[in-house]
């Protein structure tokens, strides 16, 4: 995915360029907000990472005149700024996404991993987590099962073979919701609205009822319930978290 | 406006009071004109009569005024009522000496006043049932009169009486006076009335002053926007404009300086905690670990420093004399939601359970703010608990007034209560520390608090902020279903249920 980085910051960028690269994307940067929109009228970038702080004009108009003229180009934006008030700025004039300054680098992959899918520009559209596989393109859940070799318990083997496990369109929905937010809980309003369109009557406990269909198929523990908050799956723990 | 009421309530008592005395005044002096005048009515008519009396004298026939029967039947007859003799005004007597010569009908046939006395004078006397003012007229025949000479009582004194009922003169003085003053009593009100309404209008730019400044929100700094017609308020509108645009500026540069400040403190802490990222990934892929174990400690201390600028930056914020608040109604319910929902990571990574419990309830407050402090209050039950611990955040409403059962219940508007509670199964904290936590940089422990937890002491200084500028209550206590910290904030306003 080729990501078009505007940061006003040398080293913040620098720093964000090479780990971004080390992940394999391709990252072109830019310092100004006006260079930016000069660069994106003729780009062939497939998102933007755009810090608030700019310089030369506010980031939120850059995201505003983003929005006017292309209108589907994702947008995550970095803000140093009192994060909350920003962040609900930023939303409402059409990011996608959000970070704070400072950030933990894996939130930021994390989140670029999701965009990279939605644009179906990902190598590969399956989300795995523990031994859960979803398949974005083929809507297709497998769980993984360790292969055994027989006589040889106690070595473990890398082998594994995939069962399908099978869910109705919506119960794949919620489950698709839940992994690619992965870490943070998703409410039932949430959940409900990527579910439902306008109009579509929806039973108060329909999100229960999946969500119970979806626990009886699926690895103990794995979707978790906050009581009167919402559904999370945790995020996998990765070797080169900090 | 007391102003107004002032001014109104004291010129219309002082017009009143004055118009008064100068009324009884008014009063009295008429009253004894009128004296003055009926008197020289009396003399006038005794004159007449006197004239009357020389007149006739000479037939020496005894001239009354009828008394028979036959002239009063005449009298009627000529539209005269006789009966009506006694409420016209005079009754008058002539004596020649002792003999009754004239008489008015309505005079008895005995003298009226004693017949001894020597002077003209006026005196008031009884008869008939009532009581009259009266004039004794002497005239001598000789028509000189020696006032030196002694009285001679002889057949040649003419004494000329005329009477007048004093309460028929007191009523035609009355009527007489009082058309002079009514006019000045609805004069009075109709005074009043004007004053009110000059008044009125003369204190309405000072009206729209004051409405004008009671609509403006604590925190809005746009200039008035009245036109004031006269000279003292221009001046003040004027000042006023003035403090309000330094104000703004003042609050603009804090504004800005905070943003600054923020931006430039964050930033490169944003690009070390990347480089650190960065250089851990490097170490992980060269197979070094043990230096990956040194990357942990360095991580740790970017995050703390981090925390330690967001606490400092967000009590510069929450500080009651920086007005950047916005009031309005908040949904509690999905305020409580994000917070939990942007906590739950450090949550589930202690594997402590947190649930919610709340009604759908709106809150007249900062939303901004209000989400900081809950957002500073669950993430310390959340540190301070251990591991496998429980959290319980939850929202109570009551009503503080019940006794209206008849209330319309579509409003819902009523005062009531909301308190939010947060308790936790950690390790809470003593009673006697219950004042000093909420001191800045202070932790639990003094100078030996716990440095494994993530914190700078600044948590609760920015939450008692916050719940100052609402105006309402912190209470710690033990948590009686956990056992460790119980802390509940209440708010007492106009809350509407949603």
């Amino acid at each position: 995915m080729r990501i078009l980085l505007v940061e006003d910051d040398q080293g913040l960028a620098e720093a964000l360029q090479q780990s971004l690269e080390r992940e394999g994307f391709v990252v072109d940067h830019l310092s100004r907000g006006k260079q930016a929109l000069t660069a994106l009228a003729v780009s062939t970038h497939d998102m933007v990472i755009l810090d608030l702080g700019l310089p030369d004009v506010d980031g939120l108009d850059v995201l505003k005149q983003i929005r006017a003229k292309k209108n589907d180009l994702p947008v995550i934006i970095l803000t140093a700024r009192d994060s909350i008030d920003s962040k609900v700025k930023g939303l409402d004039y059409g990011a996608d996404d959000y970070l704070a300054k400072p950030f933990d680098m894996q939130e930021l992959l994390a989140r670029l991993r999701v965009i990279e899918r939605r644009l179906g520009t990902a190598s590969s559209s399956m989300i795995t987590i523990d031994r859960v596989v979803l398949d974005t393109s083929s809507h297709k859940v497998f769980l993984m099962q360790p292969l055994s070799v027989k006589g040889q318990k106690d070595k473990q083997s890398d082998q594994q073979y995939k069962i399908e496990v099978h869910f109705s369109k919506k119960e794949f929905m919620v489950l698709k919701a839940l992994m690619e937010n992965a870490g943070r809980i998703q409410s039932r309003e949430q959940i409900e609205s990527k579910l439902y369109h306008w109009g579509e009557e929806v039973l108060s406990n329909a999100v229960e009822v999946h969500i119970h269909k979806l626990r009886k198929n699926l690895p103990d523990k794995f979707i978790q319930n906050v009581r009167g908050v919402g559904y999370i799956i945790n995020r996998p723990q990765t070797n080169t978290s900090n | 406006m007391s102003i107004r009421r002032y001014l109104v309530l004291t010129l219309v008592s002082i017009l009143t009071l004055i118009t008064f005395i100068a009324a009884i005044q008014g009063y009295k002096a008429s009253m004894s004109r009128a004296e003055k005048l009926f008197e020289q009515q009396l003399v006038d008519f005794a004159q007449i009569v006197k004239g009357l009396h020389h007149t006739f004298d000479k037939k020496k026939s005894d001239l009354s005024f009828d008394n028979t029967e036959q002239n009063t039947n005449k009298k009627r007859e000529q539209g005269v009522n006789t009966a009506h003799n006694f409420e016209t005004s005079f009754a008058f007597q002539v004596w020649l000496g002792h003999n009754l010569v004239i008489q008015s009908t309505n005079s008895p046939m005995n003298p009226i006043m004693s017949l001894k006395q020597a002077s003209t004078h006026f005196s008031e006397v009884n008869f008939s049932g009532q009581r009259w003012r009266a004039i004794y007229l002497v005239n001598d025949k000789s028509s000189v009169s020696n006032s030196n000479t002694s009285i001679k009582f002889d057949d040649e004194k003419l004494i000329i009486i005329v009477a007048q009922p004093l309460d028929k003169q007191f009523l035609l003085a009355q009527e007489v006076i009082l058309a002079a003053v009514a006019p000045m009593i609805i004069a009075i009100l109709l005074l009043s009335l004007l004053i009110y309404g000059i008044i009125t209008h003369g204190l309405k730019p000072l009206h729209k002053l004051t409405t004008a400044l009671s609509n403006k929100q604590s925190n809005d700094f746009t200039p008035l926007t009245l036109h004031v017609d006269n000279t003292e308020l221009t001046h003040v509108v004027t000042t006023l404009n003035q403090l309000f645009e330094r104000l703004n500026l003042a609050f603009e540069r804090e504004r800005h300086f905070a943003a600054d400040a923020a931006h430039e403190l964050k930033t490169p802490l944003s690009v070390l905690k990347i480089n650190v990222h960065n250089l851990a990934q490097d170490l992980n892929d060269k197979g070094q670990h043990n230096s990956t174990k040194l990357i942990k400690p360095l991580s740790l201390s970017v995050d703390r420093m981090g925390h330690v600028i967001d606490q400092i930056l967000h009590l510069n914020r929450t500080n009651p004399e920086q007005i950047y608040q916005n009031q309005k109604r908040v949904k509690l319910k999905p305020l409580l939601q994000t917070v939990i929902a942007d906590l739950y990571q450090s949550i589930a990574n202690k594997q402590q359970t947190i649930t919610l419990n709340t009604d759908d309830v709106m809150l007249q407050g900062d939303e901004l703010s209000l989400q900081l402090m809950l957002t500073n209050l669950i993430s310390n039950a959340n540190k301070y608990t251990p591991g496998n611990g429980e959290i319980k955040v939850s929202v109570k409403y009551s009503s503080v007034d019940e006794k209206q059962p008849f209330h319309n219940n579509k409003t819902n508007n009523k005062t009531g209560r909301i308190v939010i509670v947060i308790e936790d199964s950690g390790n809470g904290i003593k009673v006697e520390e219950y004042n000093r936590v909420f001191d800045r940089f202070y932790r639990v422990g003094g100078d030996q608090h716990d440095s494994s937890v993530l914190g700078c002491g600044l948590g609760l200084t920015i939450v008692k902020h916050i719940v100052d500028i609402h105006r309402a209550n912190i209470v710690l206590s033990q948590s009686k279903s956990l056992g460790g910290l119980s802390v509940e904030v209440l708010f007492e306003q106009n809350i509407e249920r949603v």
